[in-house]
């Protein structure tokens, strides 16, 4: 019965913590998107659902949201491909795995900002470091971030860059727990490569894979760091995202409301899509494919 | 159905210059025929059978399938199934996506797959299980899906890695039956591996007995039995052990004896080849017998088991540790002294150095088989007791 209650007691701390730093904030914007207000410090004004109004009326908001979408799921794409495909290499018995193994996940260690400021060195079309290169071969530079999909290339590329040693080291613990005598099972059935991968590899990933490309998603489509660091969301609004979208609307239009409004929406959105997807995609192994 | 032919296979998991996993393994399998490899834990039953399987290369040798070259095939140009002493289903699949995986590889048709994984899973009695995934099964119905996977393949050879060690007692018996009664069902060449002697005397049309990566002896459960080719192969053999006695060897007059502490036994010169001094006297526990007279060995009982139909006595005699198996005797208690005799024909002689059953000086040769003691071996008591 004691036992019980530290339980109780500890599940009842773990909420209040979780409430204070998630719920609070949360529902405080939540609030938020119902008044107006140019600032923290003015007071704010009762609109009721018209911030909500204004904001799904515009075709930025629109655009914003499919921007989002195609970056989060063309890096998530390359992320999970690319991750599983390195995975997969480094799983093989070679010398020096170990020190390979390790040097893999150094890209995961690099501060964002760090990452991006690289990028823009190679990439800036006035002094940038593939502009040398072109230019040595007699070419002229592609300016990478003055169109909307090299621009929106450059958002994913780097993601990839940063976020697939997450994926790699994800999917080699998976690796792990795939039974060898599964291969070789399959071996005797009579599968090539191609075939293990499909009927054993994958499916035994499978939990993984479901997690990981969970958090990857949640995690790219509140992606702010990389974009606002790269290009603020131009050119043109053409890599605007939810996220940068609120960010834009609340501290440099000043209207706490609307970039409130864009948040919650963006969290309603993004906590339904995750609940259909765990429908589909159960993590727990008892409820799989049935 | 096939018949399989191992050449000289030897393997090691260190390049040529060894450990020897297995060594110069030669055998040759009828078609049709259950053949079982036993022995020790580590003596390379598995090596072996992955070597069949296509999983390892063999460091040097020849293995025939049908007449044909296989040593360098993948498993999946084999023909051949396995089954893992682990089961190795695939997790995510339902029991007749188990079964029919093979199948689906090899792009058979679906009526076909259909009617196979049936017909298996009817032999197997697991109709009610196909839409079940591995994880909803008990150990025992893994067991027949495993079996039932290698079954609708329709391979030349069925390999099977201990396939019962973990079954409880009760249900090993019951999936031996199993696999013994499929197989005459099928007349299919199987290959069998344990390390339990009774599941290899019971299934087996021929038992190999591996110690070390090599081959001790082949041959018949009751040729093993009767005449084993050395110590090893005889206390491997039959439950409870054969009992070793060790002892010199010396000629007295016309005759051989072996002596041991106190104990003295005469064996006729024509039996045993008498080269050797150092020698081992075996006698199974289940054939010593008991006596009435004085003029057999006495016995002294040290612990008494009854296990029903038989009462298992541990005791001594002249000095030697001995096991024997009497027909149920209720009375029989610790510190009795009762007589015995050894039943002369089934006595074995082994050298001690090299451990090989030391061959009676006969005109048959070196090849032990079809080898019978009718020489009559005298035993008495020590005229040197004291
Ligand atoms: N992959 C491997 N690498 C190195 N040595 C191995 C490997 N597999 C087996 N061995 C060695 O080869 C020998 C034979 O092993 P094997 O697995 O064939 O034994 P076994 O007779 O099947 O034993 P058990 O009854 O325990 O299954 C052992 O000494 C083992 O240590
Ligand atoms: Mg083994």
């Amino acid at each position: 019965m004691r036992q019980d209650w530290r339980i109780i007691g500890l599940f009842i701390g773990g909420v209040l913590v979780l409430g204070t730093i998630v719920g609070g904030p949360l529902l405080y914007s939540i609030k938020l998107s119902f008044y107006t207000a140019a600032s923290f410090i003015d007071p704010p004004q009762w609109v009721g659902l018209g911030n909500y109004v204004k904001v799904l009326s515009e075709p930025l908001f629109w655009g914003s949201l499919l921007n989002g979408v195609t970056i989060a799921i063309s890096a998530i794409v390359l992320q999970v491909v690319l991750g599983v495909t390195i995975a997969l290499v480094l799983n093989r018995q070679f010398v020096g795995q170990t020190v390979v193994r390790a040097l893999s996940i150094v890209p995961y260690f690099l501060p964002t900002v760090v990452a991006c400021l690289i990028t823009q060195w190679i990439l800036d079309p006035n002094y940038g470091l593939l502009k040398s290169v072109f230019a040595s071969f007699g070419y002229g530079m592609f300016d990478w971030g003055g169109n909307s999909t090299s621009a929106k290339a450059t958002i994913v590329l780097v993601s990839v860059w940063i976020w697939t040693p997450f994926v790699v080291t994800c999917v080699l613990a998976g690796l792990q727990s795939i039974p060898g005598q599964l291969y070789e099972a399959a071996r005797v059935d009579g599968a090539g490569v191609m075939k293990q991968f499909w009927h054993v590899t994958l499916p035994g990933l499978r939990s993984v894979l479901i997690v990981v490309i969970l958090l990857r998603g949640i995690w790219m489509f509140n992606k702010f760091d990389v974009i606002w660091l790269l290009t603020k969301g131009g050119p043109l609004n053409e890599t605007e995202t939810l996220p940068t979208l609120a960010y834009r609307k609340a501290f440099l239009e000043f209207d706490l409301g609307g970039g409130a409004a864009v948040a919650t929406i963006s969290f309603l959105m993004l906590a339904s899509i995750i609940l259909i997807y765990l429908r589909v995609f159960p993590i727990d192994e008892a409820k799989q494919g049935r | 159905m096939a018949r399989v032919t191992l050449q000289n296979v030897a393997k090691s998991f260190g390049g040529d210059r060894g450990p020897w996993a297995v060594q110069d393994f030669s055998l040759d399998i009828a078609d049709g025929e259950l053949v079982v490899f036993v022995g020790p834990s580590g003596c390379g039953k598995s090596t072996t059978l992955r070597m069949l399987a296509g999983l390892d290369d063999v460091t040097s040798g020849k293995i025939l399938i049908d007449g044909r070259d296989v040593t360098a095939l993948p498993p999946k140009d084999r023909n051949i199934a396995m089954v893992f002493q682990n089961y190795a289903l695939y997790p995510q699949k339902t029991v007749f996506e188990n079964m029919a995986f093979g199948l689906r590889v090899r792009r058979t048709p679906q009526h076909e797959i259909d009617r196979r994984v049936r017909s298996a899973a009817s032999s197997l009695g697991l109709e009610a299980l196909l839409e079940r995934k591995p994880r909803q099964l008990s150990g025992g119905q893994m067991q027949r899906v495993a079996l039932g996977r290698a079954l609708v393949r329709d391979p030349d050879v069925f390999l099977l890695d201990e396939p019962l060690s973990n079954l409880d007692a009760k249900l090993r018996v019951r999936t031996r039956e199993e696999i013994a009664t499929l197989h005459a069902r099928l007349g299919a060449t199987m290959i069998f591996v344990t390390h339990d002697q009774v599941e290899a005397m019971t299934l087996g049309d021929r038992i190999v007995i591996m110690r070390d990566g090599f081959i001790q002896q082949a041959g018949s459960p009751l040729d093993l039995y009767d005449r084993p080719a050395n110590a090893f192969v005889a206390t491997f053999i039959g439950s409870p052990e054969m009992n070793l006695i060790d002892g010199g060897l010396m000629r007295d007059g016309g005759a051989l004896v072996m002596r041991s502490g106190g104990l003295s036994v005469n064996l006729p010169a024509q039996s045993f080849s008498g080269a050797e001094r150092d020698v081992t006297l075996g006698i199974r526990p289940e054939h010593i017998e008991r006596a009435e007279t004085s003029t057999a060995f006495e016995l002294v009982v040290g612990l008494v088991e009854q296990i029903g139909a038989q009462t298992y006595v541990l005791g001594k005699i002249d000095g030697n540790k001995i096991r024997a198996v009497f027909a149920r005797d209720d009375a029989l208690r610790a510190g009795d002294r009762i007589f015995v005799n050894l039943s002369q024909e089934k006595l074995h002689l082994f050298s001690r150095e090299s451990g090989k059953t030391l061959r009676r000086t006969s005109t048959k040769g070196e090849n032990g088989n079809g080898r019978e003691l009718h020489g009559q071996a005298q035993l008495r008591r020590a005229e040197l007791q004291g």
